[in-house]
């Protein structure tokens, strides 16, 4: 760490795991409704427990890459941030919209539109919010010493997250149009910039930790994102299909959305590819875990079992299905639950000097949480099959159905508990690290970092 | 190898002419929309409804065009699926017509608010969804079975069921909904008892005059709850049936012992 104003990076870290902690909690009580134990439904019913569970995890995400901007923009362009004290700012009021609007939903205040439940008058607050944060690290950006790509790449993928949330504020009186323009802000965000985002933290993340030339990794970030754009734009047609819009979607969104695994893949890939071509590896073990994770997972949550339901023929049966949870479940976590994870245990040793990145809690956080997500994505996919064979295909009742595979979500407890005692340990761990430090920057933690760049401005051994 | 400065090119091209179709298409789909969604049709009314349907989150247990949550059931077909006058009654008070089931919030609307709902789902319903929701193709297999299930009752042979009329009230206040009578409605509709879990079927009616007396029969329709506790057959009288048209009902299908062929 170069700057004083990049510690407040950890502040936006801490406060995105204390909300991923509240997305669990809430993850569990759907869990136990879906088998019956819904004692708490006068007080939170399943559709308060379900804005919270995912409005949580929109914004535990965007904390998450907002710590990140915070910390990666200065080194990048090499000064300051423009504006330390707004930075602050922002962090209050952004936790203070989310809080207001977490707690209308209890109250039922909210706009039910899946994903985008906050309260329009909250919606204008967010975007001024969001505007100071693009004002603070542009202009950082606009008046550094350098600029690199990572850092623009960034910039544009932020921008472009915000401008698209614009079109999720029309209003229609029509179902139709107002799904449609949903998707502008959904779909157009995962399957979208948000890859621009999370492949900048990627390429930052690669640089950093194998020591690879910064041109290779760069040139390649290009070709991804170039891949993600050029299938996942047209790609937004997969949610066309039966919500009232013309026939030619089936076609477009089909073609174009089958595409969109290789931008994926080619994550996937050029991450593995990048570690081994680096040789030399950072200590840093449990942040290149957590990115070489992140690159892995993304491909089989949103490439492959995004894939598995994309094709109009398949859809049909799953639309709107369980089998819809089990892919949600597992994309999330892959791209940018993960990828935001490790920024956090890459930047935490650095922040505060201390070298926890090889012991047995960071492992067990990594591995655990893991398996647990995967065990999940099992019992959801199982239960979601089922689902779509007795209900879709056999036209047996809804409620009937359901309590045919409530089994499965007894299985997908035990695995979430499995995935929260992984948390648990990676809570512990950021925990142990204590707070940032001014010391941090002569610590042996630099000397590695300094080590490492050596070998980055140096071209390539390859 | 591809450099830099072409990698870039190809990102900045590619974005650029994939936006620029898809902005194209966004524009005819405006274009089609009105005529495929019947938009001429979004009264008033159903544009109150769908204000209260975003209002109180319905999609975060529910979904409407297969989007939202799975927790509840589709949406989009209801009103032809159940009728209006029976999600009328539903929505006043979930449980009591499902006890011991699925919880749903109960809402204190007015009724001209659940009107607006239900002209809100029933042009929902009308909109061309190029398809969805599908029929269950497997449902005609399923045939033996759902017969053997609503056999549990019995049927009058076709050929007399066709020429004995329906009244409408059977259709109406939703019985077919689940039973089958005279060949009309859902053919042995399963569903699990609340309190035993153990699943059942909902008998056809024809011959519901061999198994149950006049007094029986009422009472049952009357409270079904009290007779079989967690029962899925849902309590609609007095809210959806009144006692009248009870004995209504009962008299007409224990009048259908005159049709029965002779053995
Ligand atoms: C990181 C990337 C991704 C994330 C986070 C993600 C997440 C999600 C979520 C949360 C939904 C449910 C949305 C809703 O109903 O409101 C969804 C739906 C869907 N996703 Fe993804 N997804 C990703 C990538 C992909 C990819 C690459 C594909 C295709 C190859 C794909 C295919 C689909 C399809 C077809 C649906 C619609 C399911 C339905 O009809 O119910 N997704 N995704
Ligand atoms: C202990 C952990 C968790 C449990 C028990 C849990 C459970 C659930 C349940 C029951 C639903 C609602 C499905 C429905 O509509 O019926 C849901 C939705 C969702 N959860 Fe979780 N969850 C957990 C953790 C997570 C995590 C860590 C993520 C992200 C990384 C996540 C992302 C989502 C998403 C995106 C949806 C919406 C899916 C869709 O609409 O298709 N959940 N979760
Ligand atoms: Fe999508």
């Amino acid at each position: 760490m170069k700057f004083q104003s990049q510690k407040i990076a950890y502040w936006f870290f801490a406060a995105a795991m204390l909300l991923l902690v509240l997305q669990i909690v809430y993850g569990f009580i759907m869990g136990f409704a879906r088998i019956g134990m819904d004692g708490l439904h006068d007080w939170i019913p399943f559709n308060t427990a379900r804005a919270t569970h995912t409005n949580l995890l929109v914004f535990w995400l965007l904390l998450g890459f907002m710590g990140s901007a915070y910390f990666i923009i200065p080194e990048e362009a090499d000064r300051e941030l423009m504006w330390p004290k707004l930075a602050w700012i922002q962090l209050g009021s952004f936790l203070l919209v989310g809080v207001v609007a977490l707690i209308g939903y209890h109250v039922n205040w909210w706009e039910g539109r899946k994903f985008l439940e906050i309260p329009r008058p909250l919606d204008y607050l967010v975007v001024v919010n969001v505007l100071a944060f693009l004002a603070n690290i542009g202009l950082t950006v606009w008046n550094g010493k350098r600029y690199t790509t990572t850092s623009i790449v960034l910039y544009f993928g932020l921008l472009a997250a915000a401008l698209l949330y614009l079109p999720g504020m029309i209003d229609f009186d029509n179902q139709t149009l107002d799904s449609f323009y949903r998707w502008w802000v959904v779909h157009l965000w995962v399957e979208g910039v948000w890859e621009l985002i999370m492949g900048a933290l990627l390429c930052y993340l690669l640089i950093k930790l194998t020591g690879v030339d910064r041109e290779l990794v760069e040139k390649w970030l290009y070709i991804i994102v170039g891949l993600t754009f050029l299938s996942g734009i047209l790609g937004t047609g997969h949610h066309y299909y039966y919500i009232g819009a013309p026939r030619y979607w089936l076609m477009v969104g089909g073609i174009f959305s089958a595409l969109e695994p290789l931008a994926f893949l080619g994550m996937a890939i050029y991450a593995l590819a990048m570690a081994k071509k680096g040789g030399r590896r950072h200590p840093n073990k449990a942040a290149l875990n957590w990115t070489l994770g992140s690159a892995i997972m993304s491909f089989v949550g949103a490439g492959f079992l995004g894939f598995a339901h994309t094709l109009p023929q398949v859809n049909l049966w799953t639309h709107g299905s369980l089998v819809t949870a089990m892919h949600g479940h597992l994309a999330f976590w892959g791209a940018y639950a993960m990828i935001v994870l490790a920024m956090v245990a890459y930047v935490l040793p650095i922040m505060t000097g201390r070298k926890l990145w090889d012991n047995a809690a960071a492992g067990f956080a990594f591995w655990l949480s893991n398996i647990g997500m995967v065990g999940m994505t099992g019992a959801l996919a199982v239960a979601g099959i089922t689902q779509v064979n007795l209900e879709r295909r056999m036209g047996l009742d809804f409620l009937a159905v359901q309590k045919e595979i409530e089994v499965h979500f007894i299985g997908m407890l035990l695995a979430a508990s499995l995935f929260l005692v992984g948390i648990v340990c990676f809570l512990w761990n950021f925990w142990r690290f204590g707070l940032p430090s001014d010391e941090a920057v002569n610590s042996d933690v630099r000397a590695a970092e300094r080590d490492l760049s050596r070998i980055e401005s140096t071209p390539a051994a390859s | 190898m591809l450099s830099k400065y072409q990698a870039r090119a190809f990102f900045l091209g590619g974005t650029a002419v994939f936006a620029g179709i898809f902005l194209v298409l966004t524009f005819d789909t405006h274009r089609q929309i009105p005529k495929q969604t019947n938009a001429d049709q979004i009264t008033p009314q159903v544009a109150a409804g769908k204000k209260i349907w975003e209002a109180n989150n319905c999609m975060g247990c529910h979904t409407l065009f297969g989007e939202g949550a799975y927790y509840a059931p589709e949406l989009t077909k209801v009103v032809e699926r159940r009728g209006k006058d029976w999600i009328k009654v539903f929505i006043k008070d979930p449980e009591a017509m499902f006890p011991g089931q699925r919880k749903m919030v109960k809402y204190d609307f007015t009724d001209e608010q659940i009107d607006q709902i239900i002209a809100f789902l029933d042009w929902c319903g009308k909109v061309d969804l190029n398809g969805f929701p599908a029929e269950p193709p497997l449902k005609k297999l399923m045939q033996p079975a759902a017969d053997t299930a609503s056999n549990a009752g019995g049927e009058l042979p076709p050929a007399v069921a066709a020429t004995i009329p329906l009244p409408a009230m059977f259709e109406q206040k939703s019985c077919t909904g689940c039973h089958r009578i005279l060949g009309k409605g859902m053919p042995g509709v399963m569903l699990p008892n609340a309190v035993t879990g153990e699943v059942v079927p909902a008998p056809a009616l024809d011959l519901v005059f061999q198994r149950k007396t006049r007094e029986e029969l009422i009472a049952w329709i009357s409270d079904p709850q009290k007779i079989k506790p967690g029962s899925p057959m849902p309590n609609l009288v007095p809210a959806l049936v009144s006692p009248q048209e009870v004995e209504q009902m009962v008299d007409f299908l224990l009048g259908l012992k005159a049709h029965a062929p002779a053995n």
